[in-house]
């Protein structure tokens, strides 16, 4: 079974004495989808390089504690991350859509059929099939990421990491990419996402990680994005913050549902 | 002439120039000139007529500087060689598809990275230009107009090249992210996801087009000496 642990952690980058990421101890297994909440700066995005196994690997730094992946040796897609910016992703090396998407099965070594019926069933997946002829140049942001979210898809990862991926995309393309997610779990991938959509956390994560300044401030039960800690860093949910500003009563309500359950007791 | 195996466009376009400055002048160049120019009239070069006028204009500057610097018996010679480059090169960039070129490379063994630094260069184009747009659109919104005199231009020119080598320089490090990320690395063995049909006719015919040019320089060099 896929699983990531992250045993007391802490990474400086390259010249810089203040680490960015201090004592972080996380675990995730497979089907299961954590999500990473936190303000700008606090490591969120530091934390999914590590796990990416870029970071100091690829990026330079320093790293105390342990990374420990594990993977069945029939996974051959590994651990996978996409950034949060689709322009710096493009391969640069396919001229179509399709083509940029077979980008990283074919990196794998896979055969032409293999690579084929991934790529067909992540452009599927992503909604993006009418776009396979396009050139990665000509798409917009949104069209662009989720691309980026297809090429990594394609790879069959054992174990997804999601930088801020509903960025460039629109309510409807979010909520897709949040469905997908879920849908990854349940089939037996584990699912680490950095991501600023409150809002969606109780619909597709099992659990929640608040980073501050680089440490675990917080982890728990997605309901952790109703709390009121939470809601005071701004990081919770629209509904819980609604809640806690017409003055009524914690624990807040996390989505609608809670809060249409709890509304005749408060 | 497009469906010719990528190598082979190369072994053609390499070897006309190669040839054109071999052979002795003016009759030499004059010979691959109309090759070169018979070549982006092929049906392979589309549009043709548009790839014939842009070799002719791009070549014909060449010829000003030549008159200005040389007697007319030199301004011919080397303005046939020149000549014969530009269009052969203009032939070659309208009837040769990069991805097919990548998927060649990829096909007879090169390695991963080195068919990158290839493909990254010429898909860079698009990208660039989709960029440069962003960033013109950008500096409009903040009232810098490209319109107007050569100065005002100059202004323009400069408020789009510095944020657009900067953004470049700075996403390097991101897209070596990316690419780590999606399996690019040293010594990968990519499975070729087109690889163009080649033949053992063509094949023949590119160690043809090299044999010529070594056969024309070994006779150049002994029929000079």
């Amino acid at each position: 079974m896929v699983r990531l642990t992250l045993d007391r952690v802490t990474f400086w980058y390259p010249a810089t004495k203040a680490p960015a990421l201090r004592d972080v101890s996380l675990d995730v297994a497979a089907g299961e989808v954590v999500a990473l909440v936190g303000t700008v700066g606090a490591g969120t995005s530091t934390l999914l390089l590590v796990a990416a196994d870029l970071a100091p690997r690829v990026i330079g730094g320093r790293l105390e504690g342990r990374v420990h992946f594990e993977a069945p040796e029939e996974a051959s897609g590994g651990r996978r991350i996409v950034l949060p910016t689709p322009w710096t992703q493009v391969s640069g090396m396919a001229f179509t859509v399709w083509d940029e998407v077979a980008f990283g099965p074919a990196n794998l070594g896979w055969s032409r059929e293999e690579i084929a019926r991934h790529v067909d069933r992540a452009l599927a997946k992503l909604g993006i099939a009418h776009l396979a002829s396009r050139e990665p140049a000509a798409l917009s942001g949104g069209e662009l990421q989720r691309v980026m979210i297809a090429g990594i898809l394609a790879m069959d990862p054992g174990l997804l990491l999601l930088d801020e991926p509903t960025a460039e995309l629109d309510p409807a393309g979010a909520r897709i990419l949040w469905q997908l997610v879920r849908e990854l779990a349940r089939g037996g991938a584990g699912v680490l996402v950095a991501t600023s959509d409150s809002d969606a956390i109780p619909e597709f994560a099992d659990r929640v990680i608040w980073l501050e300044l680089g440490r675990v401030a917080a982890a728990g039960a997605p309901a952790l994005v109703a709390d009121e800690a939470l809601c005071a860093a701004e990081l919770g949910t629209t509904v819980a913050d609604t809640w806690r500003m017409a003055g009524l009563a914690a624990p807040y309500p996390a989505t609608v549902a809670d809060a249409v359950r709890r509304w005749p007791a408060r | 002439m497009r469906r010719l195996h990528p190598f082979t466009l190369l072994a053609i376009a390499g070897a006309l120039p190669a040839l054109a400055w071999t052979l002795p002048a003016p009759w030499g160049g004059l010979a691959t000139a109309v090759l070169a120019f018979a070549l982006t009239l092929t049906p392979g070069a589309s549009p043709r007529l548009p790839v014939f006028r842009t070799a002719l204009v791009t070549a014909a500057p060449f010829w000003v500087f030549l008159l200005l610097l040389h007697d007319v018996a030199s301004t011919v010679a080397i303005g046939l060689r020149i000549t014969t480059m530009v269009a052969s090169f203009v032939w070659l960039m309208a009837a040769l598809a990069p991805s097919r070129l990548v998927e060649a490379m990829v096909a007879a063994g090169w390695g991963a990275s080195v068919a990158y630094l290839f493909a990254a260069t010429l898909s860079a184009v698009p990208l660039l230009r989709a960029r440069a747009r962003r960033i013109v659109d950008a500096q409009r919104c903040r009232g810098l107009s490209p319109r107007g005199g050569v100065a005002s231009r100059l202004r323009a020119l400069r408020a789009l090249a510095l944020p657009l080598v900067l953004s470049a320089l700075h996403e390097v490090d991101e897209r070596a992210l990316a690419l780590e990320t999606r399996g690019l690395v040293p010594g990968v063995r990519r499975t070729p996801l087109a690889p163009p049909p080649d033949s053992a006719l063509q094949r023949i015919g590119r160690w043809g087009l090299v044999t010529v040019c070594a056969a024309a320089l070994v006779w150049r060099v002994t029929w000079s000496g």
